[in-house]
């Protein structure tokens, strides 16, 4: 077998191993769910197959290592009717994970496995200059690490002030963990600052009166992200995503920005360190529309 | 009548939400329930106590520590 080979075989998801003759099988796992069924499947596919062990990736994914190379495509056929597809590598969109989201965690704000499912589907193992890696926290509290994915995802919730019941208690801007509300100058109104306000609404659930309130419930993205070699954290970028449909839009102008302006073996970080920030938001909204 | 005060400026969650559970299960509703505490005990107790359906009439402040008069709910149970 030669380089090519390897190379296309790794595409596919089956990694040459550093024992010769042997691959570690990566699968298709979306956010880190399987249902039993998909287990069982990979249950005795390791055992058919492999030595009897998978290996449970940093990001959410199964490997069955020790596959020999003329087991490879009944390992696939053994796993196909179960549903569970072989994953990608290379220079492609990468497995997105996912926390459990709104419908599980009681912190959750947006629904992060919807999410993984559609840009799964719309983006998975699609060609990219480097690697491209989406992570999805259902809120602040960012469990998937948002910002260290090419593209990382948010859930946010944007406060609003609404004054007629506001007593100016001043419990809002105690809690406020970046110290983002203020009052203003004459005294009759409290400001939240959008660029220091990190979406956790707790000036929300902290009101005694109901005075600060919920504007909007949405999606946050971050752009450039990676770890790796030279870490680097991706940026905030565009205002809230309103809808799942906004977010996946958005998500694909980032890829066909990357696709545009990124180098062979470039990270989208080190893409976006060459254009600057700024470039990117011009790109999302002229292809994504007013975000 | 005047209203009992429950200083939790000494506890630390979640014993500041538990002390004024049972602060409050001692009054008769609509009775209130005069609460001091400390900033780092605000987000929850006011989360907990809005959840729980009782109404939070004033806040005042004692310098760093916060004072709070909560009406106990008279529709269910605390």
């Amino acid at each position: 077998m030669n380089d090519a080979d390897y190379k296309e075989l790794k595409k596919g998801g089956m990694m040459r191993q550093a024992e010769a003759g042997l691959f570690s099988v990566r699968l298709h796992v979306v956010g880190g769910r399987l249902d039993t069924k998909q287990l069982q499947a990979i249950h005795d596919a390791a055992d058919r197959f492999g030595r009897g062990e998978v290996h449970l990736t940093t990001r959410q994914g199964v490997e069955i290592p020790n596959v020999p190379h003329d087991s490879l495509s009944a390992l696939k056929e053994h796993l196909a009717p179960s549903g569970v597809g072989v994953g990608v590598c290379g220079p492609t969109v990468r497995t997105v994970t996912a926390c459990q989201g709104c419908k599980v965690c009681p912190s959750g704000v947006i629904d992060s496995p919807e999410l993984a499912d559609a840009v799964d589907r719309e983006f998975y193992g699609k060609p990219v200059p480097h690697k491209f890696k989406v992570g999805i926290s259902g809120c602040i509290n960012n469990c998937m690490k948002a910002e260290e994915n090419d593209a990382g995802i948010k859930g946010w919730i944007e406060p609003r002030w609404a004054g007629s019941t506001c007593t100016f208690c001043g419990v809002c801007q105690t809690v406020c963990p970046t110290k983002a509300i203020r009052t203003s100058e004459d005294g009759r109104a409290m400001i939240v600052d959008r660029d220091l306000c990190i979406g956790c609404g707790d000036c929300i659930t902290s009101c005694p009166s109901g005075g600060m309130g919920e504007k909007s419930r949405g999606y946050r993205l971050y752009a450039g992200g990676k770890f790796g070699r030279v870490p680097f954290l991706g940026k905030r970028i565009l205002g809230v995503l309103k809808t799942k449909e906004e977010a996946v839009a958005a998500i694909s102008a980032l890829l066909d920005f990357f696709r545009l302006h990124g180098k062979p073996k470039e990270r989208f970080g080190d893409t976006l360190q060459r254009t600057g920030f700024p470039a990117l938001e011009t790109h999302v909204k002229e292809k994504a529309g007013q975000l | 009548m005047t209203t009992p005060l429950l200083d939790i400026t000494g506890d630390i969650c979640p014993m500041t939400f538990v002390k004024v559970k049972m602060g409050l299960q001692k009054i008769k509703p609509p009775g209130k329930l005069t609460v001091r505490l400390k900033e780092d005990a605000l987000k929850n107790v006011i989360s907990s106590l809005k959840t729980e359906g009782h109404r939070i009439a004033t806040v005042s402040r004692e310098g760093p520590i916060f004072v709070l008069e909560v009406e106990k709910n008279t529709k269910g149970k605390t």
